[in-house]
């Protein structure tokens, strides 16, 4: 029941509950409209945007399992992806399976190769366990360039659009009903692992791994566990990704991208459903506002030296992640409930 | 009282407003380089994803600055493409697949009749889209994975096997004077650079009389190939072709003259070794080589030549002398020619994206480009614009034409198993 003084409830189911009062289940009723809408008022540009924001949520979502709750830091990330980009390409290409097929064996793939990367997790931690992880990105990607047989090596491969039964996911509308579908399932997914058996062992080893040996949890077990569901939804992503953009290369998933993803998740805040969600959203609208803002800045100011708008991008973007670091070092996931609680006790 | 941190947050914030202020203002007014975005309803308007920053901003860079000065040219000088002006909207893609995703969306959606990109890769992220739109676009440098099968997208120059298979057929025509086939060995670069010239080798060399003995690999950041040329030495091959960039061209050139294998081989490369940086680097050792260049040199006398320096020197001195630059100044040309022959033949009331791919880009027949590369013509079944490239030989430390331009034969790849 929702009071001026707070939210009190009765049972533990009400306690569990996703949605507590009234109020949220609206807002959420609000939420689903307007995106189910979306395709309504927004144009094939933003609709795009939109779709690339929403497989980055996904992607984010697995790498804060493993790294905001799990304590696992990882750097190849956009290796995982590319794992589920190429399988589910491989799959719905060469093998003329069906999209939904590519798509779960993208995740399982992922999340095996995930869990063989994660052995060393075992025995190395911190920057040792993200050198092991750096090396999964390069391994990764060698073997897609050199597998000419079956990836297309260097020279890519075509992917077909997505289709369930008679349904085609040809353009950005129709594309975006399908990834906003599997965004809110990882959401949901995410959310309530964080609430599980599972999910408290994550948060324990994250804390002090000794003291979760001492409580029975098996760390070695949790974090591969937690490897697998990470590198699971980045192979889910990468096989929305593939089949949005309808072409891969391998140079598409650098070690970049698996840098922009850890930024994602400090920027959004870590250890936090909302965190992900909100960092991928502020990082793809900051890049399209570079994209739209850099040639103006050209043309605005003649006198720049050369080449100056060639570093807004990279400069806005390693800004942007100081300024997080020293003031909010809770992520915007910090910020946004502090305006919810801000306006619990609104108009007072 | 603001907390500390929150005044550093507003001050910074405030700063960017101020700054973005009149950026804000003039992209409500339109103006950059030319283009007068979002003014007028009979320009032509035309999409052109950049790759100004990231990883290729190198080459992107130099491209960018040159197609949008071209522009600048028709529109100021030409008084447009038939009295219309070009209005350009141009989008830094960063060399980011995704990024060129959105970007062709937005290119789309934004009512433009083409699109152009520089490189094979931004293209490749594009051309699904564009592909399944029914949208045309061309890219400067390309693969042979984008125009086979033809499409909606078009390859400005000829792409790294198109090199490959001119220069092996200069090499026969001309150099070649021993008995049987010539033992050919290729050192690639570990990217498109090297493996087009591979794909190009696989599908026509038997037929064209050569014997490829040796295909060694090597990464760009490779500082010697001795293993690999002494393995090819005991193979005795009649010429090396090198498919990579300037630095391991440099090496490769240099190790082979410290193993005594050249002068002696006949060393031939593509487009992408062959710069003044290549000489620079191997210096006394690179004279001799040949390759092959899609364009021509700065300050050989074309029609074009004159005001494209002058533009060059006037806006962008730091590009001049960069090859890169003269490409894309063609690649501008080249748009405007497409818009001109689509506004002749459908009128400018009725342009629409496929208009000008039908009357347009399949109209182009012979086009000069000012004389700055092959002449820009379409075939039907070959999305190829310009096939022809020249041969040329480092002559006392200058890269000197030595043959006129040469047609590369159109590859079927499509009709190889082992295509991908």
């Amino acid at each position: 029941m929702e009071q001026a003084t707070g939210v009190r409830s009765y049972s533990y189911r009400q306690d569990m509950a996703i949605f507590r009062t009234r109020r949220q289940w609206i807002w959420f009723g609000v939420l689903l409209a307007f995106l189910f809408a979306a395709p309504l008022y927004w144009g094939n540009y933003w609709l795009g945007v939109a779709n690339l924001t929403g497989i980055t949520i996904i992607a984010a979502l697995g790498l804060n399992i493993l790294t905001g709750y799990c304590g696992q830091l990882s750097i190849g990330h956009a290796g995982f992806i590319a794992v589920g980009a190429y399988t589910s390409a491989i799959m719905t290409n060469r093998f003329e399976m069906p999209f939904l097929l590519g798509l779960v064996s993208a995740g399982f793939i992922s999340g095996l190769i995930g869990m063989v990367f994660g052995i060393p997790s075992l025995r190395v931690k911190g920057f040792y366990l993200a050198i092991s992880t750096i090396a999964a990105q390069f391994i990764i990607i060698w073997v897609i360039n050199h597998w000419t047989s079956l990836t297309g090596g260097f020279t890519g491969m075509s992917v077909p659009p997505a289709s369930i039964g008679s349904i085609n996911f040809i353009g950005q509308s129709s594309q975006f009903y399908l990834i906003i579908v599997f965004v809110i399932i990882a959401v949901f997914l995410s959310n309530n692992l964080s609430r599980t058996r599972p999910g408290r062992a994550f948060i324990a080893i994250r804390d002090n791994d000794l003291a979760a040996q001492v409580m029975g949890i098996n760390p070695f077990k949790y974090k591969l566990i937690a490897f697998f569901i990470g590198c699971f939804l980045a192979g889910i992503a990468g096989s929305l990704l593939a089949h949005w953009t309808g072409f891969l290369n391998a140079e598409n998933f650098t070690i970049m991208d698996s840098i922009l993803y850890i930024g994602i998740i400090i920027i959004g805040g870590l250890g936090t459903t909302i965190g992900p969600i909100l960092g991928s959203i502020f990082i793809r609208l900051l890049q399209q506002a570079i994209t739209i803002i850099s040639p103006l800045l050209e043309s605005t100011y003649p006198t720049l030296p050369a080449g100056f708008t060639a570093g807004i991008g990279p400069m806005i973007f390693g800004l942007v992640i100081i300024l997080f670091l020293i003031l909010e070092p809770r992520g915007l996931a910090h910020r946004w409930s502090m305006v919810k609680t801000s306006f619990q006790m609104w108009p007072f | 009282m603001i907390r500390k941190p929150l005044k550093i947050f507003l001050a910074v914030s405030m700063i960017l407003a101020i700054a973005l202020i009149p950026v804000i203002g003039n992209g409500c007014s339109g103006g950059d380089n030319g283009s007068t975005e979002g003014e007028g309803t009979g320009d032509l308007k035309v999409g052109f994803s950049i790759c100004y920053t990231g990883v290729a901003a190198e080459k992107g860079r130099p491209m960018g600055n040159a197609k949008l000065d071209c522009i600048k040219y028709v529109n100021e000088e030409m008084g447009g493409v038939d009295g219309h002006q070009v209005e350009v909207m141009w989008r830094d893609n960063e060399y980011d697949a995704a990024k060129a995703v959105t970007i062709i969306n937005e290119i789309i959606d934004r009512g433009c009749l083409m699109f152009t990109t520089n490189s094979s890769k931004m293209m490749g992220a594009s051309m699904e889209i564009a592909n399944r739109a029914d949208f045309p676009g061309f890219t400067v440098f390309s693969a042979p994975a984008l125009t086979h099968p033809p499409q909606h997208i078009y390859g400005q120059m000829p792409d790294y096997g198109d090199d490959w298979a001119a220069f092996a057929r200069y090499y026969l025509d001309n150099i070649w004077d021993g008995n049987g086939k010539p033992k050919m060995a290729m050192f690639l670069l570990n990217n498109p650079t090297g493996y087009g010239a591979r794909d190009a080798a696989r599908a026509l060399a038997e037929d064209m009389g050569i014997d490829i003995i040796a295909t060694e690999e090597h990464a760009a950041t490779t500082i010697s190939e001795m293993e690999s040329l002494t393995r090819v030495k005991a193979m005795n091959p009649d010429v090396l072709y090198i498919s990579s960039t300037p630095q391991p061209t440099s090496i490769i050139v240099q190790n082979a003259v410290a193993l005594g294998m050249y002068p002696g081989v006949t060393v031939g490369c593509g487009h992408a070794s062959l710069t003044s940086v290549l000489v620079e680097l191997a210096g006394s050792d690179a004279e001799g080589i040949y390759g092959v260049y899609p364009t021509v040199n700065w300050g050989d006398d074309v029609p074009a030549m004159d005001k494209m320096t002058e533009y060059c020197q006037e806006l962008h001195p730091e590009d001049y002398g960069n090859m890169d630059y003269i490409t894309s100044w063609a690649e501008g040309l080249i748009v405007a020619e497409i818009l001109r022959l689509a506004v002749e033949n459908v009128g400018i009331d009725n342009l629409t994206p496929q208009a000008v791919e039908e009357y347009g880009f399949k109209a182009l027949d012979g086009f000069s480009a000012g004389g700055l590369h092959g002449p820009v013509t379409y075939t039907p079944g070959d999305n190829r614009l310009s096939k022809s490239v020249r041969v040329f030989q480092v002559e006392d430390g200058d890269i000197v034409p030595i043959s006129g331009w040469i047609e590369a034969p159109l590859i079927k790849y499509e009709d190889f198993d082992w295509f991908s």
